[in-house]
């Protein structure tokens, strides 16, 4: 099956969009919810969430704390907070407006 | 706000980093387990799971950093890290530690401190609104003559006089004598200062018959007005006379020079003396008008002067008046003292910092091999930089607290030696700036000198050097020359303070040694002074001199007399005078002669030798033949040919008659200002003799075997049994009055002293240092020439021979340098020359003694050489 890597910069919304359609979910969760709805189109390299979410900690878009998995193991639960949500909001028009201008390039011809 | 939050979250993380490790550790470790677990129930095989797992997560460390370093904390770690680093080298070896905190916080103390004090007495400004208009006439002037210069100036917007005179207040339990600023109007505005409570005196009260309106100062509404917020209007009772406090002046406030608790109009005080105009009594202040330089209020002022004389040939005649800028005229006497103390500390730290970076270069040299084989491991250049800075760094920030407390310790510790002239400024700290300035400047030094064996490692061929390291690696020429440099303009600068402390020893000594003419040992001395109100008539303060001697006298084992003004107190009434049988002198041109009146046997008490003739007895009194007894200098000045003996002189002021006065004595000469000024011609005369009412003041000079604080209660009753109301003040011992006088002197030099101990122990720690590392590395050298046969004799010459070439150096280029210097010093240093042979020959010797002690002890270990050893030595 072929997977694409997914386009620079767009990380941050497909987590911030990801949370916010689920609330609390651990890394591994998020992953695979990535994954999952693009229709295993969308590749992630699974460890580059982690810097990333490390970064969206440090920006206050995201909260964490521990909790226990199904499987009974402890977790790290991402949520969005208030900021994050805001965030969202910016980098989804941002994405929009880009994605826009790309197909009217293309369309032009 | 939100990048306060922000802030706080990264400074969280830095503090739970360990944690964040951990927990960034088990997330991660968990999500590779659970992709392992999912692809195990696809049916992979365990290690195949496993492989996936991690390829689809990348690459765990990296990713790891990275998220670390998100947080942006990395170079504090690696600052952290490199701090732990040169600590455990600086504890690695405590010796090299020791003496560079130790070099560095003299260095940064010293320099502090005595800065701290220059900066509040040198550059502070004056304590007055716009103090730059402040200036101050060298000359005394009438307040008859200030009225016209007030008139006549075009450059001066304000201006006014001050005479300061005791008074005594009696509205405590105790009389007490107190300092009155007798003032004109102007001067109070010319300072420009408001009063905290009240007002001041205006000019239509300051006449002749104005209220007896009085301003008191912050000291004194504390002590004697308990504080008293409703004090204005209040009375006190002042030498006879009751004054209304009218105004209270501020806390900071005095006078520029005088010091006074209150201030009355001179018209309302002393009236008799305000409408004359040849008795220049008064020190005055001006402001210039905005604009206005002070040469052209110079010029101006010579106009007055010159009007004034026409005006007012007997008196104003030779008017020849100086103005200065108060801030000058202020600091005048102190600043020569502290502008040397301030070179002595630039060489200071001059010397400081040379032996720093010497030992930088040394441990450099000594580790250069480390750094070069950090460098050949992959360290990156800057990486290795930042590690030396980081260690030469360290070491300055602990040399640098070390010299904080040493700074604040040694403010505290110059002010406590009080020398006169810096007691005027109070409230001198160690100043802040100037610290951070010192400990810039060797922050400094230690990046400069730190940075040499990074710097040479990032720039060497490595492979050059690892095989160099391996024969026992040696300086290059650049640097050896380099510390050569160091250590002999160490051992130069070092001489060149050696000299100044030496100059001011010596000069020290000599005033330690200058006979002040009479014996001070178990002489006690009080001030007294008479209410004009009660004791306006000589018979009356004649009455109550002797009543008070006859008392003092016939206390067992008391010696009493009494003087206008004793030695050393810094005071004395001058006149001049005109000798009879001379040919006359133009009025105003007659010589000037120092006035003593004294009562009693005063040449006896103070040990005062008669070289001619007699003292004065009890029969020189009133009604009697007027006498006088004259010093060898007035002999010397004025009857070089002749006896004086029988002589007569009088007063040159004297209208009518002459009353001559016949010189029935010679006294030795005695240091009346002080110990390094010359002595003045003297004229003794006895108290009950003289026509000068207004000398209602005497010193009690009272010679006892036992000078303790019952005698002077014993003399205390005595003087109130006859006048319960006369204060009794300035109690000094005279040998306390001898120590005053030369504590200035003392103060420059315990202070240049200690500068050029330091100096010496930081320029012996430099060569010994620097021969030390010599040593060690010509340890292969020294060795083989042992086993070739060279006796001890001829390794002393060789190792001992380059310490002695560098000192001889240093110690000539020092001396070209002191002679060139000390020249500044002329004015310090009491009857000795700035380029003394004496003191730089033994300033010299005394360096090369030391120079070449510190050049020895490494000598011996090299002496003491097995060749064996050494010749495997690497």
């Amino acid at each position: 099956m072929h997977r694409d890597e997914i386009p620079p910069g767009t990380l941050y919304l497909l987590i911030l969009k990801t949370l916010a359609r689920s609330g609390e979910m651990h890394g591994y969760e998020i992953a695979n919810s990535i994954q999952r709805i693009s229709d295993e189109v969308l590749q992630v390299e699974e460890g580059s969430l982690y810097p990333a979410l490390q970064r969206m900690l440090i920006k206050g878009w995201v909260t964490a704390k521990w909790g226990t998995t199904a499987g009974n193991r402890r977790a790290r639960y991402y949520q969005l907070t208030a900021a994050g949500r805001k965030q969202l909001g910016v980098e989804m028009s941002q994405f929009e407006r880009v994605i826009g201008a790309i197909s009217r390039v293309i369309e032009a011809a | 706000m939100v990048w306060l939050r922000e802030v706080a979250r990264r400074l969280s993380m830095l503090i739970h980093r360990r944690q964040f490790d951990a927990d960034l550790e088990e997330e991660m470790s968990l999500h590779l387990e659970m992709r392992q677990q999912e692809h195990l129930q696809s049916g992979m095989e365990a290690n195949d799971a496993r492989a996936a797992a991690r390829r689809r997560f990348g690459n765990v460390t990296a990713l790891k950093e990275i998220s670390h370093m998100a947080w942006g904390w990395e170079w504090f770690e690696h600052l952290a890290q490199d701090v732990r680093y040169s600590l455990r080298m600086l504890r690695k070896s405590p010796g090299f530690a020791a003496v560079a905190g130790l070099t560095l916080a003299l260095g940064i103390g010293a320099n502090t401190a005595i800065f701290s004090v220059i900066d509040s007495v040198l550059l502070s400004p004056l304590p007055y609104p716009e103090p730059l208009q402040l200036i101050a006439m060298k000359q005394n002037d009438s307040l008859q003559n200030v009225i016209d210069i007030q008139r006549q100036t075009r450059t001066l917007s304000q201006g006014g006089g001050v005479n300061i005179e005791a008074m005594d207040y009696t509205g405590g339990t105790e009389p007490v004598q107190i300092f009155a600023a007798y003032v004109d109007a102007g001067l109070l505005e010319t300072l420009r200062v408001p009063p905290m409570l009240g007002r001041i005196i205006t000019p239509d009260e300051d006449v002749s018959g104005g209220p007896r309106n009085i301003v008191v100062s912050y000291h004194f509404w504390q002590n004697f007005l308990s504080s008293d917020p409703h004090a204005l209007g209040k009375t006190i009772p002042l030498s006879g006379n009751n004054y209304a406090v009218i105004g209270i002046m501020p806390a900071g406030f005095a006078l520029p020079r005088e010091h006074a608790d209150v201030f009355v109009s001179l018209w309302v005080a002393y009236p008799e003396a305000a409408p004359y105009r040849g008795v220049h009594f008064m020190r005055t202040y001006w402001r210039l008008k905005p604009g206005m330089t002070l040469s052209q209020a110079q010029a101006d002022m010579s106009t007055i002067d010159r009007r004034l004389a026409e005006q007012y040939p007997d008196n104003e005649r030779d008017r020849e008046t100086l103005l200065v800028p108060l801030h000058e005229w202020l600091t005048g006497n102190v600043r020569p003292a502290l502008l040397v103390l301030f070179g002595a500390v630039g060489l200071v730290l001059l010397i400081a910092c040379a032996n720093f970076a010497g030992l930088l270069m040394a441990r450099a040299i000594a580790r250069q091999q480390e750094f070069v084989i950090r460098a050949s491991l992959g360290a990156g250049r800057s990486r290795l930089i930042r590690q030396a800075l980081t260690e030469s760094g360290t070491l300055a920030l602990i040399g640098g607290a070390a010299g904080l407390l040493l700074a604040k310790w040694g403010t505290g510790f110059l002010v406590s030696l009080k020398p006169p002239e810096l007691e005027r400024f109070s409230g001198i700290q160690m100043d802040a700036h100037v610290f951070l300035f010192v400990f810039g400047i060797s922050l400094l030094t230690g990046a400069v000198f730190g940075l040499m064996p990074a710097w040479s490692a990032a720039h060497a061929d490595v492979a050059e050097s690892l095989k160099e390291g391996a024969r026992g690696s040696t300086a290059g020429p650049f640097s050896q020359m380099l510390r050569k440099l160091l250590v002999t303009a160490e051992l130069a600068l070092a001489l060149i303070l050696l000299v100044g402390a030496g100059l001011l020893i010596k000069g020290f000594s000599r005033l330690r040694s200058v006979n002040p003419g009479f014996n001070p040992t178990n002489v006690m001395t009080m001030h007294l002074q008479l209410p004009a109100t009660r004791y306006a008539e000589i018979p009356r303060q004649t009455e109550f001199r002797r009543q008070v001697l006859a008392r003092l006298n016939s206390l067992p084992g008391v010696e009493a007399a009494m003087v206008t003004d004793i030695p050393l107190g810094g005071n004395y009434v001058g006149h001049s005078f005109v000798i009879d049988g001379r040919p006359p002198i133009p009025v105003g041109a007659e010589p000037e002669t120092q006035t003593v009146s004294v009562m009693g046997d005063y040449f006896r008490v103070m040990r005062i030798p008669i070289r001619a003739g007699r003292g004065f007895k009890a029969m020189d009194r009133e009604g009697q033949p007027l006498v006088a007894v004259v010093n060898e200098e007035m002999v010397r000045k004025f009857f070089l040919h002749e006896n004086p003996l029988g002589a007569r002189i009088d007063w040159s002021r004297r209208e009518g008659p002459h009353q001559w006065m016949t010189i029935i004595g010679v006294a030795q000469n005695v240091k009346h200002s002080g110990l390094n000024q010359p002595v003045d011609p003297a004229v003794y005369a006895p108290f009950p003799q003289s026509d000068e009412a207004w000398r209602r003041w005497m010193t009690l000079a009272i010679r006892s075997p036992s000078a303790s604080a019952e005698l002077i209660e014993d003399v205390k009753k005595q003087v109130w049994s006859v006048d319960s109301q006369i204060p009794v003040s300035e109690v000094h011992s005279m040998e306390d009055l001898m120590g005053v006088s030369l504590a200035q002197q003392r103060f420059n030099m315990l202070l240049l002293g200690l500068f050029a101990a330091l100096a010496l122990i930081l320029a012996a720690v430099g060569i010994y240092g620097m021969m030390a590392y010599r040593v060690g590395q010509r340890m292969h050298e020294i060795g083989i020439c042992i086993a070739l046969g060279a006796q001890r004799r001829d390794v002393l010459r060789l190792v001992l021979g380059d310490g002695a070439k560098l000192a001889f150096f240093g110690i000539a280029i020092g001396i070209a340098g002191a002679i060139a210097l000390t020249r500044v010093m002329t004015s310090l240093i009491f009857e000795v020359k700035p380029t003394d042979p004496g003191t730089f020959a033994v300033v010299a010797i005394l360096l090369a003694i030391v120079a070449l002690a510190a050049c020895y002890i490494p000598t011996r270990r090299a002496m003491r050489v097995d060749p064996a050893v050494a010749l495997r030595y690497e």
